[in-house]
């Protein structure tokens, strides 16, 4: 065998190796009581755009395309997810003080208006999660005028 | 092609690695933090110095309120590297306080307050370079700090409250000061003098 041909099969076999590396998937159905969309009176189109765009770093259901199990797409998704729902967690949102959950709702409107969010490795695969001006603007003043709400009351 | 083909699968194997060493780091550091509390629990009849030192706290409000300082001044002069380390020292300050001293009322709002605060503080911490993202955080840092110091107190140095109108995209904000000019965090060298004088905070 030349020499080319062995890296060429250390390296696929290598490629093989990774596969078994599975991250356990972030699935998990059943909503909780503190769920986003539970908790303040979203209205339909302000929560498809966050599952088109958010859910699947910031919510406990990830919704996993084929090739997003190949590595190393699965790690780097896993560690996306891992902190991504360090930073906020959609799931469970209700289980934040008033006084932080005001700081999330103007983080969110902060995040897209700066275009930091979603991360642009996510938008390069994902076509729903390339907002319009119009859908931006739409959850920029939802999450601001439910924060500016949430400050009123509390 | 094949050379493109080396790149993706040897870039492949190392982010998988350098991905697993990661977490691995991250469950040593918390088998560490777990065996650390079992050992003050099982130390807590023989209290040693050490868990006593971290039951009492280190810090004041006074050290809080002076960090914020810092950190506030920091960003007059759009320096956003300062910010950064000041927001990691407000960090720790929020971690290491002495709750002892507080009434009920007190520690409960202190908890509240810290909860959000130290993420502001530590993501200010983190963005060194972005100051555009650090002011945001400072934004809701200084009505934490405003709350937490109409109920601890100012530390025993006299603190002003100001407005802006025309910071956060002209929704406004406001920011405590140690003095009585107006000197603005979120406008810096471009518009310092932006702002008025709320309230005085003795
Ligand atoms: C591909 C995964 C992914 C997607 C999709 C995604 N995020 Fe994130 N998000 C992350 C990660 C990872 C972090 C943590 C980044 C850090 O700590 O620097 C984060 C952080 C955040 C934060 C905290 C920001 C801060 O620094 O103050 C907010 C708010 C946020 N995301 C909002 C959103 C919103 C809103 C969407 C949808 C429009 C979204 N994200 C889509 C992965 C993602
Ligand atoms: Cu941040």
């Amino acid at each position: 065998m030349s020499n080319l041909r062995k890296v060429i099969l250390v390296v696929g076999l290598l490629f093989i190796a990774i596969q078994f590396i599975q991250p356990a998937h972030n699935k998990n159905e059943q909503a909780l009581p503190t769920d986003f969309a539970k908790i303040y009176q979203l209205p339909a189109n302000v929560e498809r755009i966050l599952q088109n765009a958010c859910y699947d770093c910031h919510s406990n259901n990830t919704s996993y395309p084929w090739y997003s199990n190949i590595q190393p797409m699965a790690s780097m998704m896993a560690r996306h997810i891992k902190n991504g729902k360090e930073k906020l967690n959609f799931s469970d949102f209700g289980s934040n003080s008033p006084r932080k959950q005001i700081s999330k709702l103007k983080e969110i409107a902060n995040q897209i208006k700066d275009d930091e969010m979603p991360i642009s490795s996510y938008k390069a695969m994902h076509k729903k999660a390339n907002l319009t001006k119009e859908e931006k603007m739409l959850i920029m003043d939802w999450m601001n005028k439910t924060a500016d709400n949430l400050s009123a009351e509390n | 092609m094949k050379n493109i083909f080396f790149g993706f699968v040897i870039g492949a194997t190392t982010l998988a690695a350098c991905n697993d060493s990661n977490n691995k780091v991250a469950e040593n550091k918390n088998d560490n933090r777990d065996t650390a509390q079992v050992k003050a629990q099982a130390g807590s009849s023989t209290a040693t110095t050490a868990t006593v030192a971290e039951v009492k706290g280190t810090t004041s409000i006074k050290e809080i309120v002076t960090t914020y300082l810092q950190l506030k001044n920091a960003f007059t002069k759009d320096n956003s590297n300062d910010a950064a380390s000041a927001g990691t020292s407000l960090q720790t300050a929020f971690k290491n306080f002495d709750k002892i001293a507080l009434t009920a009322p007190q520690e409960k709002l202190f908890e509240e307050v810290a909860d959000d605060a130290s993420e502001h503080a530590e993501h200010i911490g983190k963005n060194g370079g972005n100051i555009v993202h650090q002011r945001e955080h400072f934004i809701m840092l200084s009505k934490d700090m405003a709350d937490l110091i109409k109920t601890l107190g100012n530390g025993g140095q006299t603190l002003y409250k100001d407005f802006c109108p025309m910071a956060n995209d002209g929704k406004g904000a406001i920011w405590i000061s140690e003095t009585k000019d107006i000197k603005n965090p979120y406008l810096g060298k471009a518009m310092p003098t932006c702002g008025t004088l709320k309230e005085e905070i003795k």
